[in-house]
């Protein structure tokens, strides 16, 4: 995303550090308005922590700042530290039940909006490595995906820019607006949640939209994603393959023989350690070890919340205003157009997958 | 093998489990919702 020369190295420990400063300072604002008895009301947390960071974002780069706090923009790292944390709220038992239909939900995501962003790719006619790079991120959790599929199509970096500011850009207005139409619409908790899940492109705004509609929305919803997330590497193996056996070759080029390593590298690892950490709490609620009582949960929960609002924080400087300017008319369709079906078909399998149709409802 | 920024989350999580277990997490208690 960097436009400026690369920083020197004691510069950016400057910048992580003064960054740093700054999102706490940011998230510590965020939770004095949140609990603030006049104003705690008119808007959830998430919503606060997206818009302090949104206009220090535009006072950064009005002042030509913004480039030197990045070290310290680590959204996905605060997030997924969040994320292992919430694994000791719920119950190994709820990530059976939800994360089986989530990987249901999610075979049906990925294969329809992947196939639909590829083919209509094709009619904008987009670039090949483009195509590959913007359907994995808008069909399973967009920046780290579309780094995985960049990867494995040997992209170059302007599709992986493009398509991570397209992925940011739209995340914001996604969990902002989704909470609201899921309430309007009079969701049930569980859909609603799989609603998100399926839908958003990126896991923070995914957690941020159901922090918004309600603690049980967000819990199925981060395990719907995480679902979505674990599949990551068979996708970007199933790429590399799909390049290196027909799109080099059509073009005259020896693709290399990929591994089936990827699966395992591109694995989301934090997911581990939310099964981890929920597998540990339900053991020690059987056995009732004291030393993982109720206080001390209370106590984690805080931090998952300090993590998640760091992390919405810096959804809000993450966006990059001169990207915006740069990005092609057609890609950005593309984009609009895929998300929209992505949005309206995610609504109807979380239906289906959550709603008691195709498997009991609870 | 290196340890990548993924499994930096998992280790760091953990790290704060074991702060909660064994008290260490004052600067926590000021943040509440």
């Amino acid at each position: 995303m960097a436009s400026q020369p690369a920083s020197q190295p004691g510069s950016k420990t400057a910048g992580l550090i003064v960054g740093l400063i700054l999102i706490i300072v940011l998230s510590l604002l965020t939770n004095y308005l949140s609990n603030h008895p006049s104003v705690h009301k008119a808007l959830e947390f998430p919503l606060w922590a997206a818009a302090f960071g949104l206009l220090a974002n535009v006072i950064l780069t009005a002042t030509g700042t913004r480039q030197f706090i990045m070290p310290a923009v680590k959204t996905e790292f605060f997030l997924k530290i969040g994320l292992v944390l919430l694994g000791c709220s719920v119950n190994i038992t709820q990530i059976g039940v939800v994360g089986a239909k989530g990987i249901v939900q999610a075979l049906i995501m990925v294969t329809c909006v992947f196939l639909f962003t590829w083919w209509l790719g094709g009619v904008f006619k987009l670039d090949d490595k483009m195509r590959a790079v913007m359907a994995t991120a808008i069909s399973i959790c967009g920046v780290s995906a579309a780094i995985a599929a960049a990867g494995s199509v040997l992209a170059g970096k302007e599709e992986l820019t493009y398509v991570t500011a397209l992925v940011i850009f739209t995340a914001l207005p996604l969990m902002v607006i989704m909470p609201y139409l899921a309430k309007a619409m009079a969701l049930p908790v569980q859909v609603a949640g799989g609603w998100f899940g399926g839908n958003i492109d990126t896991t923070a705004a995914v957690v941020g939209a159901g922090t918004i509609h309600s603690e049980a929305a967000m819990k199925v919803a981060s395990i719907v994603k995480m679902s979505q997330n674990a599949l990551i590497g068979v996708v970007a193996f199933i790429l590399a393959i799909y390049f290196a056996t027909v799109v080099e070759k059509k073009n005259g080029r020896a693709g290399e023989r990929p591994s089936a390593r990827v699966i395992w590298d591109r694995f989301p690892k934090f997911v581990i350690g939310f099964v981890l950490a929920s597998a540990l709490v339900s053991l020690a609620s059987s056995y009732g070890w004291t030393w993982l009582g109720k206080s001390v949960l209370a106590s984690i929960n805080n931090m998952r919340q300090w993590l998640f609002t760091l992390a919405f924080v810096c959804i809000g400087l993450e966006i990059s205003f001169a990207e915006f300017k740069r990005l092609g008319f057609a890609p950005t369709v593309v984009y609009i157009i895929a998300t929209i079906f992505n949005t309206l078909l995610a609504l109807g399998v979380a239906y289906l997958v959550f709603g008691g149709i195709l498997f009991p409802a609870g | 093998m290196k340890i990548t920024e993924d499994w930096w989350t998992v280790i760091v999580g953990f790290a704060l489990i074991v702060l909660a277990v064994i008290g260490l997490n004052v600067p926590w208690k000021i943040f509440s919702y």
